[in-house]
């Protein structure tokens, strides 16, 4: 049974709402599990939905969700520690929300439907809203009514979008469910100017989830506010189902024979989003914002590598588990560092090589990965998207693209090295670095090196047929 | 049969009635700066916007279920949603929308200059739509808009929520328009879970005050967060 996916972490997020908060952690762990395990049973088929009419195990769709479970399981591992040195007002409030939030993003993953899909990622928003305001400060208020805000808004948009693809539908004279797996069969005879119309609306309303240029304002705000296990989580869980929302419309597009018109919206989109990363990350001052501009930025090389097409979106694929695997294992230590100064200012921090030698290593790892260096995965996803583009003579989006990638690792280097090696003004340490908040780090990029030295042929074959749909190949 | 038709007919009428009655109500609410009479206003065109299906001709035969359906939506729109913002601006104790973003004067002329562009729009789409009624359409793209615009040049959360609430009306109405009973039917429907949105949002607004997590209201004081 598929649904078990949700129902699972649904009931539990329940339950865990009103037990204590060192129950709660526990249980955390033990769901986390449970569904990862159940994720991978999925993947290997062997779960079948109940309700055919709305949910369906597909390629992209479970590519979505084992990341998510994986990147799940090492956070909530991470949590235990972290909730232990943090002070936030209650606490079984974030155990309940990030189990709910799990259960709307594993909905995401598996919707097949048109509208469940929009009620699963509308659904994330809610869900996730109640773990940015946990620290209960002005600042954090503030986050989460512009989170709250921005994403009600795209969400409305989307939902107008829907109405589109519907209205497409009816004048095509096409009589079958609002699924993606019968739309897919009929593609071809929906009406091609609403078609158009709707997938503008879903890129806006699912862009403005996964934090795509200019409709990205709310990230930065809501990453650095939200507790560190909470920012890696919408990192790297949160935005790649905002794009599965966005993938979706794409694939629909190309079935329909217009994909020229949706990929060219979506390198666009890409690009914005890189450029506009580009310049905002040079002058930060927080490094929870500068991984915040460095998510917009990642999400903006997906959109790019989706949009270019062949060998460039099996490129964009693997971006996407390896952004998901370095950039949670970021913000994790990034709550270290949060930890041991009290601070979120970079100016507050320095000499960690010093201080906080484990943390350190982690971070300045996770940041040699994120700009793309070997051993880690972002070097080959990157090098096959600008390799992709190249194939395809798209010269002029390919030194764009080179540019925003230098440009963001020359600000974003600068800042790291002022953290890492600087003279600290202040050297105390306020909380103490240990193995229990460091190792999930660890493990983190461990696997992003592993999947880049050895990619297992079951997932190399479902990331190929995810990108088949779309007409992506090696 | 010409009795039928006369039926028909006044239906029609009714049908346009409500609508000028929608975009009346949105230039009202670009011009009004009492939050109390916002949130009057606000229930009026709920209601109102919640009746207009009833009175298309080709919902003419529904189910049992899209009745049902139809008068929940009426029973948000109206009646749940605008008491509770009448008990959030009574909690925050603010009467007024003081220093608007853009001025109501301002505010009017582009109420006015939206329903120029609907008018535009509606005329350039070409599209036979399953309702034979152009004004709906018009209706429909003005509330929407007028809602953005509403959302963006008001720095109170209670009217920025209001204007959200007004550009889901609008969207409520272009899926009526665009609705065919076999597809959209419990898609349009769908919709009221962005109510759920607003009530989240007005929500989040009693609470802080109870909190008092601060002493008014205002999204302009919600500034602390900036890039440098």
């Amino acid at each position: 049974m598929l649904e078990l996916l949700i129902l699972i972490p649904l009931h539990v997020g329940i339950i865990a709402m009103f037990l204590p908060a060192r129950l709660g952690r526990g249980l955390l762990v033990v769901t986390a599990l449970l569904h990862l395990q159940l994720s991978v049973f999925a993947w290997m088929g062997k779960l079948t939905p109940q309700l055919p009419d709305y949910f369906a195990v597909t390629n992209e769709g479970i590519l979505v969700l084992l990341v998510t479970s994986f990147v799940f399981l090492f956070i909530s591992l991470y949590a235990v520690s972290y909730m232990n040195e943090t002070e936030i007002s209650s606490e079984p409030i974030y155990n309940g929300c990030t189990l709910l939030f799990l259960a709307t993003m594993s909905m995401v993953a598996m919707a097949d439907h048109l509208i469940v899909l929009w009620i699963a990622i509308e659904a994330t928003t809610l869900m996730s809203a109640p773990l940015i305001f946990l620290h209960r400060s002005k600042t954090a208020l503030e986050a989460t009514w512009k989170y709250v805000m921005i994403c009600s808004v795209g969400i409305a948009l989307a939902l107008l979008g829907c109405f589109f693809v519907v209205l497409s539908m009816d004048l095509g004279g096409v009589h079958t469910p609002i699924t993606f797996s019968s739309l897919k069969e009929i593609a071809p005879q929906l009406d091609p100017v609403w078609l158009k119309a709707g997938f503008i609306f879903l890129v806006i309303g699912y862009g403005t989830k996964m934090g795509l240029a200019p409709m990205h304002t709310w990230l930065p705000d809501a990453h650095s506010e939200a507790p560190s296990p909470a920012s890696a989580l919408l990192s790297g869980a949160l935005l790649n189902c905002a794009f599965l929302g966005v993938y979706r419309g794409h694939q629909l597009m190309y079935q329909a024979g217009l994909g020229d018109f949706s990929s060219a919206v979506l390198v666009g989109f890409g690009l914005l989003s890189m450029l506009i990363a580009a310049i905002f990350i040079f002058n930060q001052t927080g490094y929870k914002r500068m991984l915040a501009y460095s998510s917009i930025e990642n999400m903006g090389i997906i959109a790019f590598g989706v949009g270019i097409g062949g060998l460039a979106t099996y490129g964009a694929m693997l971006h996407l588990i390896h952004h998901s695997l370095i950039k949670s294992s970021l913000f994790l230590s990034s709550g270290n560092v949060l930890l041991g100064y009290g601070s979120k200012l970079i100016d507050k921090t320095g000499n960690m090589a010093k201080l906080f030698p484990k943390t350190f290593t982690a971070f300045f790892a996770g940041f040699a990965g994120i700009s793309g260096f070997p051993p880690f995965g972002i070097f080959v996803s990157e090098l096959l998207i600008i390799i992709g583009a190249f194939q395809q003579g798209k010269t002029w989006s390919i030194s764009i693209f080179i540019l925003a990638l230098t440009l963001i690792f020359a600000g974003a280097s600068r800042l790291v090295t002022k953290m890492c090696f600087a003279a600290c003004d202040d050297p105390e340490v306020l909380v103490k670095e240990n193995w229990a908040r460091t190792l999930p780090s660890f493990a983190l990029l461990l696997a992003s090196i592993t999947l880049c030295i050895w990619l297992p042929d079951p997932l190399y074959q479902t990331i190929l047929s995810a990108i088949a749909t779309i007409g992506g190949n090696i | 049969m010409i009795q039928l038709t006369d039926a028909l007919f006044s239906i029609n009428h009714l049908a346009d009635a409500l609508l000028s009655l929608t975009i009346l109500s949105v230039l009202l609410s670009l011009g009004s700066n009492r939050l109390l009479t916002l949130v009057k206003i606000m229930a009026f065109q709920g209601i109102v916007v919640s009746l207009i299906p009833f009175f298309l001709e080709h919902h003419g035969e529904m189910h049992t279920g899209s009745i049902v359906l139809l008068q929940i939506m009426l029973l948000i729109k109206g009646l749940l949603i605008p008491g509770f913002m009448y008990t959030a601006v009574q909690k925050i104790k603010i009467q007024r929308e003081v220093e608007p973003v853009i001025g109501y004067n301002a505010s009017l002329f582009a109420g006015l200059f939206f329903i120029l562009a609907a008018a535009f729009i509606t005329d350039r789409l070409h599209i036979s739509l399953p309702v034979e009624n152009d004004l709906l359409l018009i209706t429909a793209i003005t509330t929407l808009a007028a809602g953005l615009f509403l959302l963006m040049s008001r720095k109170k959360a209670i009217t920025q929520v209001i204007g959200y609430l007004m550009m889901e009306n609008g969207i409520y109405l272009i899926g009526t328009a665009l609705a065919k009973e076999t597809h959209t039917m419990y898609v349009v429907e769908f919709g009221v879970l962005l109510d759920l949105l607003v009530g989240i949002m007005i929500m989040g607004i009693i609470v802080h005050n109870i909190n008092s997590s601060y002493d008014d209201v205002d999204t302009a004081l919600l500034g602390q967060l900036k890039d440098n």
